[in-house]
């Protein structure tokens, strides 16, 4: 958050605006320390329902999607790390994605960044049903363990992970809350070697500037 | 005295007896919202709720052209509507559960905590597709503040999801 705070403070338009949403079951008593410390200018939310994964369909963080004056989408959902720390492990540059959304701020539409209808509609999918089926086990589970069903959660969380095995937010967030290898017989550490050189980011695609 | 007392204790036992017997708490989590309702027991992978509580939960109300809220309406098959709305007595029942299947709406359900939680339907799932309008959304600041995705019309817009975990 503070190198997106730095970004945000030297592009310095005030027709461009940064909304960044915690997915946190824990709201404001897990994320507001790191808020907290970013002390940014731009939109800092939180959502302890996990309802942007669910509404734009995402699967990791940090996710990005790109949004005009008119409120279309023009970039879809995409890996978006503001630095390289954690490169070792994705291999993605943050260089490149930062340039494209410097270009955006300054030429808008006529950015080669910006998508065309058609391009954002390819990238875009509706849910699937296991999809749907895996949002309200989620939804379930985060509404039992809210309410003190702690134990009574877990099998929800389970069958949404079932149901959609690459959503990354709905493992790492449920194995968050308890004690993962107790619960789940897993760590995050542990599955991530087990992709075994699959990416853990859906490659990212950016143009080359003409 | 105490015979009293006994012959009210009996009716109470007897009328907690029948309730049970007929009748389960409940917790419908609907658009996100939680109600709190009781159950006709039943067939269990059916919810029979009343008429009344239909609307307390989901704002949904049976007319002759189907189930509407607002300006949405789902007609009910004319051939299978005995699976949708019972009446015994004076109150009509509705099988919310056999709605959801009918506008293939996914429903989760913990048996133990007695809690349903009905998802997105088919018609909202991904209804963004075809417009490529960014879905709106309303949540907190730190401060408690709302926000609406919809305020920053005008605005580029660099929505950032990210994670404590």
């Amino acid at each position: 958050m503070p190198g997106w705070q730095k970004f945000y403070h030297d592009l310095n338009n005030k027709n461009f605006e940064i909304i960044s949403i915690a997915q946190d079951t824990g709201g404001a008593k897990d994320a507001a320390q790191w808020i907290t410390a970013a002390k940014p200018d731009y939109t800092a939310l939180i959502d302890d329902k996990h309802l942007v994964t669910q509404l734009y369909n995402m699967v990791n963080v940090p996710t990005a999607v790109w949004i005009n004056e008119k409120g279309m989408i023009v970039r879809p959902n995409e890996v978006a790390y503001v630095d390289n720390r954690y490169k070792a492990m994705h291999g993605i540059d943050a260089g490149p994605y930062l340039d494209a959304i410097r270009d955006w701020v300054a030429n808008g539409d006529r950015s080669p960044f910006v998508m065309n209808e058609q391009e954002v509609k390819e990238r875009l999918q509706a849910p699937s049903a296991e999809r749907s089926m895996a949002d309200a086990e989620f939804a379930l589970a985060e509404y039992l363990h809210k309410n003190g069903k702690v134990e009574d959660a877990i099998p929800h969380f389970k069958e949404a992970q079932r149901l959609d095995p690459d959503n990354w937010n709905y493992k790492r967030q449920a194995w968050a809350l308890t004690d993962a290898e107790k619960n789940y017989g897993t760590t995050f550490m542990k599955e991530v070697q087990k992709l075994n050189g699959k990416p853990y980011y859906a490659p990212r695609k950016l143009p080359q500037k003409q | 005295m105490l015979r009293l007392l006994t012959f009210a204790s009996i009716s109470i036992l007897f009328a907690i007896v029948t309730t049970r017997a007929a009748d389960r708490p409940v917790v419908v989590v609907y658009d996100g919202k939680p109600t709190p309702l009781v159950t006709s027991a039943e067939a269990s992978r059916d919810l029979w709720i009343t008429m009344k509580d239909l609307k307390r939960a989901t704002g949904f109300v049976v007319k002759p052209q189907g189930v509407c809220r607002d300006e949405l309406c789902f007609p009910l098959p004319s051939k299978r509507k005995a699976e949708f709305v019972s009446k015994r007595g004076s109150v009509t029942w509705f099988n919310l559960a056999a709605f959801a299947g009918l506008v293939k709406q996914p429903v989760a359900r913990d048996e133990r905590g007695g809690v349903w939680y009905f998802g997105k339907r088919e018609d909202e799932r991904g209804a963004y597709i075809a417009s490529l309008e960014a879905p709106n959304f309303t949540l907190p600041d730190l401060n408690g503040k709302t926000h609406s995705l919809t305020d920053y019309r005008g605005k580029k817009v660099l929505l950032i999801t990210w994670a404590s975990w």
